[in-house]
């Protein structure tokens, strides 16, 4: 069901319980989390982390702790399955669910007991009325038992004949509301798409209980910037919500112009921004952030020679020395910095890339410490999916968790130089597939299959990188190719994952247009595949638009699935686009 | 005694806060808290005041000397005289250290007055440098200095006598009778 009264019906329940957190492996729960340890720690809530990257995890993880907790919190998982039925959980467990998957799961909407969404219901839920869905399964025993009573005294036979009748009537009735919930259910369960960020939503709680910190603010922030990166969520949904946290913002950080009454220089302010959407460029190189920020470099087309020379001429139709461009951001001239934006905005203009800047928000502390939203999450996502090591996904988790707070900088640059390698990696990646004709077109669908051996292959056995890959790959691909009916094509996107295994990671993504309202259909369409070719696909990752193919040739056979039957998803007769 | 040890000793310090929650009079050994009334200011030890501040649960008022013109004053007075002058607060500089990390956002100017404390503290203790260095070279036997504080007591103390206790080794070598003996080992 679904919470009103967050502090009383959620916040106020936990406070004097242990409470179990189980927290998805995205920068989004990593926020949600950071916020709601904020909060335990003001009023001394105990409580256990649990990091779990997908059901499998989950499930191992709720088995441990089972015994020990009656509240869990689950954190950007679980909405979208059948919980209880999932973890066949004991009566008393009760579950909070923070969760930005869509649509939520029929079962969790109607359980009036044991588990309670946290979630904001201003977004179009859409969700079908109870009648429609679920009916009393009594009626129709009720039904059969009153059939035989009513055979066995015979002779009354007109009675007998009505009987008959009503149970025909009946019995259509039941078949077309069968057939009308399998189409509501259909239209329910099509497309999978992203909800209110869960770092939003707690923070609306600890306003409302007006504990809200300058911290958790940033946290929240971070939340819905980690969307937009991730292309989860439509640019109207974004402009709202950063609407609606600038107030917040700005209520928070009044105090920065106030001379009488000014704030120490090593507290943290928070400035809303109209800035450049190049990656990590206050961290880089101006030069490099344009050669791997995949708007830029899909606009220029940098992985040909001529793209490269477009380059040069927008350099030098802003004036900026080559010199100057090359080297670190923070080490380039103040007079060249002081209205760079405006002039890359206005030379990117003439070039036509006419969204180069765009609404967010930094932060400062200290004399030099200057962070913008999406450097942020570039760095803790990269931090989390951090292949160099084989350190287990707990560590990760944690340095991810810990370079979040502002005492932790030097796990935050670290983190800064390990997004720096993988935006390197995927611009290379983009550039030799691209060269090579890697992208097949398949018809109904594009399609990209990275080899073993392919350099950096490693970085995209994750699904967050792998997502970031073929959004990019698609934006290139878009921007490279003269067949306008791409354009519209939606991307499957595999990657060798665990070679010992022999198992394949896959990722499908909507196509890719300035009206797509983001919502992905692969997750079905996947299912059916696996259903007609009998392979073994493990759902996991709590998203069931990227998961593992167990067998290694299967996914091949799913995509000619895909290709040839399409069954219910067909995907030439779906409308691709709203 | 070490620095952090003076640091648990100056938590004991009374300091104003203005609690946002309400609980009754708590009794404990060291004396009786509270009660504790939303937006009424309330005396506690400093200790207890970090804690809540931390928590969310509190507004520190910083005390009446943690004000840059007073400090300025002080500052200068203590720039000017050449004895040591009396400080607002025996544990003026693990006040100012305390507050400044934690509640920051509760006092006004606290750049500024975190300079000042810093540039107090300075002209002290390269005042006390000077006397210890003056004391060691006229060879006194005693010497007596008002109105330190603990903390910088502690800073020097160690250092002095270690210093001391060098040189008396090294004067008692240079007696014929030392050097031959140093020698048998």
């Amino acid at each position: 069901m679904f919470l009103t009264d967050f502090r009383k019906e959620f916040y106020e329940v936990v406070v004097n319980q242990r409470v179990l957190l189980l927290v998805a492996a995205d920068v989004d729960a990593l926020c949600t989390c950071k916020i709601l340890q904020a909060l335990f720690h003001c009023d001394h809530v105990q409580y256990t982390l649990v990091p779990v990257s997908g059901w499998q995890e989950l499930e191992t993880a709720f088995l441990e702790h089972k015994d020990q907790f009656q509240y869990f919190v689950l954190i950007n998982c679980g909405a979208n399955i059948d919980l209880l039925d999932v973890l066949q959980s004991e009566e008393d467990a009760i579950f909070f669910v923070c969760d930005t998957h869509r649509p939520i799961n029929l079962v969790n909407v109607y359980n009036e007991t044991q588990i309670k969404l946290l979630v904001k219901q201003d977004d179009d839920l859409e969700i079908p009325a109870y009648d429609d869905v679920f009916r009393e399964e009594e009626e129709e025993e009720e039904d059969s038992g009153h059939e035989s009573d009513g055979s066995e005294p015979s002779g009354k036979r007109r009675r007998f004949e009505e009987d008959i009748m009503e149970r025909t009537m009946k019995r259509r009735q039941r078949r077309e509301w069968e057939a009308r919930r399998q189409e509501i259910l259909f239209d329910y369960e099509q497309y999978e798409y992203h909800g209110t960020s869960s770092a939003m939503v707690m923070f609306d709680l600890a306003w409302l209980m007006s504990k809200d910190l300058n911290d958790m603010l940033w946290w929240s922030i971070i939340g819905l910037t980690d969307q937009w990166v991730q292309d989860k969520i439509t640019q109207m949904k974004y402009v709202t919500d950063v609407g609606t946290l600038q107030r917040h913002v700005s209520r928070h950080n009044h105090r920065n112009g106030d001379e009488e009454n000014s704030l120490s220089i090593d507290c943290m302010r928070i400035a809303f921004e109209y800035d450049l959407c190049l990656a990590l460029y206050q961290h880089w190189s101006l030069y490099e952030s344009l050669c791997n920020t995949s708007y830029t470099s899909a606009s220029f087309k940098l992985w040909s020679v001529q793209g490269q020379k477009k380059l040069q001429e927008f350099l030098a139709d802003m004036g900026l020395p080559l010199k100057q461009v090359k080297q670190k951001f923070n080490s380039m001239d103040i007079s060249l910095k002081e209205n760079l934006r405006e002039m890359i905005e206005e030379s990117a203009n003439k070039f036509g890339m006419k969204d180069l800047r765009v609404q967010t928000f930094s932060i400062h502390f200290g004399f030099k410490h200057k962070f913008l939203a999406s450097d942020m999450v570039h760095a803790v996502a990269a931090l989390m999916e951090n292949t160099e090591k084989d350190d287990s996904g707990t560590d990760n988790f944690i340095k991810a968790l810990d370079s979040l707070s502002r005492s932790n900088l030097d796990k935050l640059h670290q983190g800064l130089e390990l997004a720096k390698k993988q935006l390197c990696a995927i611009q290379q990646t983009v550039a030799s597939c691209i060269c090579t004709n890697l992208v097949i077109n398949q018809g109904p669908f594009l399609y990209c299959y990275l080899m073993e051996g392919t350099p950096d292959v490693k970085l995209f056995s994750k699904p967050m990188s792998l997502r970031l890959l073929s959004k990019y790959l698609l934006r290139s691909f878009i921007c490279s190719t003269k067949n306008k009916r791409c354009r519209l094509l939606p991307m499957v996107m595999a990657a060798p994952m665990d070679l010992e295994q022999g198992t394949v990671i896959m990722v499908g993504i909507p196509p890719h247009t300035e009206s797509s309202d983001k919502k992905n259909f692969f997750g079905r369409a996947f299912e059916k595949a696996a259903e007609n070719t009998n392979s073994h696909i493990l759902y996991n990752h709590f998203e069931t638009s990227s998961k593992y193919a167990a067998l290694f040739l299967c996914v091949f056979i799913c995509l000619c699935v895909l290709c040839r039957c399409g069954e219910p998803v067909n995907l030439t007769t779906l409308p691709l686009q709203r | 005694m070490e620095a952090s040890e003076v640091e648990f000793l100056a938590e004991q310090e009374p300091v104003t806060i203005i609690p946002n929650f309400s609980l009754d009079r708590i009794y404990l050994i060291g004396g009786d808290l509270g009660p504790f009334n939303p937006g009424l200011p309330v005396q506690v030890p400093l200790w207890l005041a970090i804690n809540l501040k931390q928590r969310q649960k509190c507004r520190l008022i910083p005390p009446e000397w943690m004000d840059v013109e007073k400090l300025e004053q002080i500052r200068e007075q203590e720039r000017n005289e050449a004895t040591f002058t009396p400080m607002p607060s025996p544990y003026y500089m693990e006040f100012t250290k305390l507050l400044l990390n934690y509640a920051a956002d509760n006092i006004p100017k606290a750049d500024e007055i975190r300079t000042l404390v810093k540039d107090t503290w300075d002209t002290r203790i390269a005042k006390l440098r000077l006397s210890a260095d003056s004391f060691v070279r006229q060879q006194e036997a005693h010497a007596r200095l008002d109105n330190l504080t603990l903390m910088e007591i502690n800073t020097t103390g160690p250092f002095l006598t270690q210093a001391l206790d060098h040189m008396y080794k090294l004067r008692t070598n240079l007696q014929p009778g030392g050097s031959a003996q140093s020698q048998d080992f």
